[in-house]
């Protein structure tokens, strides 16, 4: 699941600012290292003897952070010649804030989190170090339907770290009841099928839905990759959502509200997520579309048998994935970059990212790391965080180009306008293609 | 009969204030009840009005998820040092404004009331840089200094030093009190009750804060409440909301008590205020 909008406002002033800063702020000083108190140190030498001291921003909160903590610190436990320096910056699109804002002051951290589909957006901005030199070829061992957000203009700007991805959700015990497939609806026509059996009705009131999810457009994204489509041409330069692929899915899920089958939960952003959740767990609806981030949280608090499984294809099985990856700062000095790639390799490495899929809930990023013993026996007892991973043959990029922070955002207004009733769909997909193409030509 | 009629007509005014009040606690009772719950109770449907259990530990959790102590150090030491300089500076510019007669006065009153327009969110990004010139990102003073003067203080304080009577000042001049003395010790306490009211809306805007300091420190040693409990909320779903709601209410506290306290001023000054 990636974080969006909620410091969209901040944002935009960035964006906008973020180009010409930049570019007035050739030199940089790089003094925040020091360790905070109510005085600033000037500069740790780098260069010279002693450590190298290294920033490694990070955008999650909770356990998931705490692990984060915990991973650092066994990190510099293990490296006497790096000490790596955490810093919670709150969620991703704060932590992006204050990463644009630290570059153009010049005093950048080293490492940090981006949400994938932002990548473009820095490394088009010069802020991210290509990463090729570093790697030597070791990105082989990421499994490949985690890289795909991780290279810009055929270079490598970015490592996978924590990733998610959409899966079906299901009521197992309420699908056998109806005498359904307990393994869940294989295909669009059987996601509908399988609604209407789900569905009840009392008199005038429908007291179940047989499947829900919020209008996103992480989860329309999955959609218009089943039905063989793609948000954006090759080039990344044009909206292609004005098509076939682009209208299917508004016009099954319109379809399936229109019915009765499908709940739209209320809600700006992630509440209407959390709607979705919580109607799942109380059995209010049979099925939904949610991030492999709640596997744990609701497996915990259901009251019946919950499975989970791949969307559903149309013409094929789809799914984007989310999460955030670690990616290098340009502005770091040399043996600043050094070190970072020392920790970003040591981070995303089998041995770290078995114990932390297992702790925070997200994939493991290693090939290796599936066929460990200790991941496979985790997947014996939980066999649907083994669905995420075995989904990624599926998996496609988030749209990559440098304008899609923002257009990400008028294309769900624009979804949410249609199943709202407000538009149809053709007038939607239309004032998206509209609006879009302007984003993308800035 | 009058009697009835006067009666009947308060018990309605009593109940439609009842209703309102209710609609502005209730969010908080919420965030009160939910502190107290299990994690499966808050996701129940229908929903408890009150914890079937209670769950004391939310609060120990919430504590100990990170260096709550300091953070509420910080909190305190940043909202009071603001507060002391905007007194400071606001209270001879608002004197000034309101007194003396001076070129270009109307110009600058006019820059101040600008300055009320101003979101900080659009200069925020100057301002850190200027800041990190000096090397003070990540320092206490990062969060204190942008804020030393208030333009809403000084707009506030000036239309309350106005409505001083000149008798007053006048009668002060003649017994040789200095400008300096009659500033502090006749127009501050005439204007009481509106600089409560302002210390208070300054106290609890920079209590609240999150954005400010969450771009201007990168380490817990300087980090304030808010980003704390803004650390207990998970990104990518999962989040504990009984703890996150714990957490809410130690943040609140503090101002809770200032209300309960400081209930008679407040009021008091409101009522002053919209004479």
């Amino acid at each position: 699941m990636f974080s969006l909008k909620k410091t969209g406002t901040i944002l935009c002033a960035l964006t906008i600012g973020l180009s010409g800063v930049l570019a007035g702020c050739g030199s940089s000083s790089k003094d925040q290292s020091a360790s905070a108190g109510s005085t600033s140190q000037p500069a740790a030498s780098t260069a010279s003897s002693g450590p190298v001291q290294i920033d490694f921003w990070y955008a999650l909160g909770g356990v998931r952070g705490k692990t984060i903590e915990d991973m650092v610190k066994k990190f510099n436990e293990t490296h006497k010649d790096i000490i790596v320096k955490p810093a919670y910056q709150g969620a991703y699109q704060e932590n992006h804030s204050k990463v644009l804002a630290s570059v153009a002051a010049g005093n950048n951290p080293d490492v940090t989190m981006v949400e994938i589909a932002s990548i473009a957006a820095f490394a088009d901005a010069k802020v991210l170090e290509d990463l090729t030199p570093y790697s030597q070829g070791d990105e082989k061992k990421y499994i490949p339907g985690l890289m795909k957000n991780s290279y810009w203009n055929d270079k490598l700007y970015a490592v996978p770290f924590n990733r998610s991805t959409p899966l079906l959700y299901i009521n197992r015990d309420m699908l056998k009841e109806a005498g359904l497939d307990s393994n869940g609806p294989k295909t669009w026509d059987e996601l509908v099928s399988f609604s209407q059996k789900l569905s009840k009705k009392e008199g005038d009131k429908i007291t179940r839905y047989g499947f829900s999810t919020p209008v996103d457009i992480w989860f329309y994204e999955a959609l218009v990759f089943q039905g063989g489509g793609n948000i954006l041409s090759e080039n990344g330069k044009e909206l292609t959502i004005n098509n076939e692929a682009g209208k299917a899915p508004l016009e099954l899920w319109s379809k399936m509200v229109k019915e009765g089958i499908m709940k739209n939960p209320p809600g700006e952003n992630y509440n209407a997520w959390d709607v979705a959740e919580q109607d799942f767990l109380n059995q209010k609806v049979g099925m939904i579309f949610t991030s492999t981030g709640s596997l744990t949280e609701l497996k915990k608090n259901a009251k019946f048998d919950m499975g989970a499984a791949f969307l559903p294809a149309n013409k094929t099985f789809g799914t984007p994935t989310g999460g955030a990856n670690l990616v290098m700062l340009a502005k770091s000095t040399d043996a600043e970059k050094k070190a970072a790639w020392e920790f970003m390799k040591w981070m995303t490495d089998t041995e770290q990212t078995v114990p932390w899929s297992i702790a925070s809930g997200y994939m493991p990023v290693t090939t290796e790391a599936i066929d460990s013993a200790e991941m496979k026996a985790f997947y014996e007892k939980e066999p649907n965080f083994k669905v995420a991973v075995d989904q990624l043959q599926y998996g496609y990029p988030r749209p990559m180009a440098p304008g899609y922070k923002e257009l990400q955002d008028v294309i769900q207004k624009e979804l949410q306008r249609a199943m709202l009733g407000q538009a149809t769909v053709d007038e939607a997909m239309q004032a998206a293609t509209e609006k879009g193409s302007k984003l993308l030509k800035k | 009969m009058y009697r009835v009629v006067l009666a009947s007509r308060k018990t309605v005014e009593w109940i439609g204030l009842l209703v309102v009040a209710f609609l502005f606690v209730f969010p908080f009772l919420w965030m009160a009840s939910t502190a107290f719950k299990t994690m499966p109770e808050v996701r129940q449907f229908p929903p408890t009005l009150l914890p079937e259990t209670w769950e004391w530990s939310n609060f120990a959790q919430a504590w100990e998820s990170g260096p709550f102590l300091m953070f509420t150090w910080n909190s305190i030491l940043v909202a009071v040092g603001i507060l002391i300089l905007q007194f400071l500076t606001a209270v001879p510019a608002a004197y000034a404004f309101a007194r003396y007669k001076f070129p270009g006065r109307n110009l600058l009153f006019g820059l101040v009331l600008i300055v009320l327009m101003i979101p900080g969110q659009v200069i925020f990004l100057p301002i850190y840089v200027q800041l990190s010139g000096w090397g003070l990102v990540n320092t206490l003073w990062s969060l204190i200094l942008p804020y030393a003067a208030s333009a809403f203080g000084i707009f506030l304080l000036r239309q309350a030093f106005m409505q001083v009577p000149d008798e007053v000042i006048e009668a002060a001049r003649l017994d040789n009190a200095s400008e300096w003395k009659i500033m502090w010790t006749i127009m501050v306490p005439m204007a009481k009750p509106v600089l409560v009211t302002f210390g208070l809306f300054s106290f609890i805007y920079h209590w609240n804060d999150y954005f400010w300091p969450l771009i201007m420190t990168n380490s817990d040693e300087v980090r304030t409440l808010p980003i704390g409990i803004s650390s207990l909320h998970m990104s990518d779903g999962g989040t504990l909301w009984n703890v996150m709601m714990a957490g809410n209410m130690i943040l609140i506290l503090p101002i809770l008590v200032i209300f309960f306290v400081a209930q008679r001023h407040i009021i008091k000054a409101f009522i002053y205020q919209s004479k």
